[in-house]
């Protein structure tokens, strides 16, 4: 820090050259860290307001059957909904509420990781608030994102939020039993995805049925 | 979309850096914004207002510059800002996009910062 002193003694010019989103993104590594020295894979569930997020994740568990050995960090406003229903699967969760923030950020992750007991635990699932703008700007250190949308959101979800969408390692579609229903084509999700993020899976689900949900097991690198 | 959390987190950290100095009021704060972050400096400068009120800063002018955007296609190799047409709206948050081959394969090197450059105060 640079202190000039200007205009007389008692007026002074402090220079701070502080990025208040690296201090998230410093943060965030920090997590990662943390997580690799205790051999944890960390995965950030991203996705709209009732597009699955807490489903998928619940057939993830049920599959997986990994008991105490996966840990879930579920993000809410206000309530405790999706961690109740979470916990039915046999994981740990733990539930953050944010109050009036629209995200999940790095130094909220860390507190949570403070409280939360993680011996044995191999994965840790991460359950951001649903929206699909403010998460994309604040990692939190997780190795991988995932981004779901489903098809009840309409055909131009893709289109409308890039940003989240180029930021994911793993694209998941869900609900496409009900495809027809909503007049939505998959195909053209599919090809909006493929021009925003050519090189990641783009997985199709109904996280209810458990269509899809060995895909993501497979697109993750967790072991069944 | 998160102008609140960030502004508040500004406002902390001119406070505390203002405290920590001795400073006794604050003049004025300069910040640097890019303009690829998903931050309105509008509504960043009503909150940091709002928030500075009964502390050292209240009244205190805030001044928002914004950091053009560099960016760098991976598909053709561009190098440089955004699309002139993208620049006045918030349309190149979400068609962000190569301005010479219209590829989503671009690369930032600049302009999702947020910086407190510097901060005036009287001690």
């Amino acid at each position: 820090m640079k202190i000039i002193k200007s205009k007389g003694p008692e007026i002074f010019d402090i220079e701070l050259e502080k990025d208040i989103l690296a201090k998230n993104r410093n943060l965030a590594k920090e997590n990662k860290k943390r997580f690799d020295r205790s051999n944890i894979l960390a995965i950030d569930i991203m996705g709209s307001i009732g597009s699955g997020k807490t489903s998928l994740i619940k057939a993830i568990l049920k599959r997986l059957e990994m008991g105490k050995k996966v840990a879930v960090i579920a993000g809410d406003l206000t309530t405790t909904i999706d961690a109740e229903r979470i916990e039915t699967e046999g994981a740990h969760v733990l539930q953050v509420n944010t109050g009036k923030e629209c995200h999940l950020d790095a130094n909220l992750i860390r507190q949570a990781i403070d409280r939360m007991k993680l011996d044995g635990v191999k994965v840790l699932f991460i359950e951001n608030v649903g929206n699909l703008i403010c998460p994309g700007e604040f990692p939190l250190g997780a190795h991988k994102r995932l981004v779901v949308t489903s098809v009840t959101e309409g055909p131009y979800t893709l289109m409308k939020h890039p940003f989240i969408f180029k930021e994911a390692d793993v694209i998941v579609l869900n609900k496409i039993d009900l495809a027809k229903a909503m007049k939505v084509n998959p195909s053209q999700l599919e090809r909006d995805a493929k021009k925003i993020n050519p090189h990641v899976p783009f997985i199709k689900t109904n996280a209810l049925s458990g269509i899809g949900i060995s895909k993501i097991i497979n697109a993750l690198g967790l072991k069944t | 979309m998160h102008e609140f959390s960030i502004s508040s987190e500004i406002v902390k950290t001119v406070l505390d850096t203002a405290e920590k100095n001795n400073g006794k009021k604050v003049l004025s704060v300069q910040l640097e914004i890019g303009e690829l972050t998903l931050l309105n400096i509008e509504q960043v400068g009503f909150w940091i207002h709002e928030l500075f009120k009964g502390s050292v800063a209240e009244g205190a002018e805030v001044k928002i510059k914004t950091i053009k955007a560099r960016i760098h296609c991976k598909a053709c190799g561009y190098k440089g800002g955004i699309r002139s047409d993208q620049e006045d709206s918030f349309r190149h948050l979400t068609l962000q996009t190569c301005p010479q081959c219209n590829s989503f394969q671009i690369k930032v090197g600049k302009g999702r910062e947020c910086i407190l450059r510097r901060i005036q105060a009287v001690r």
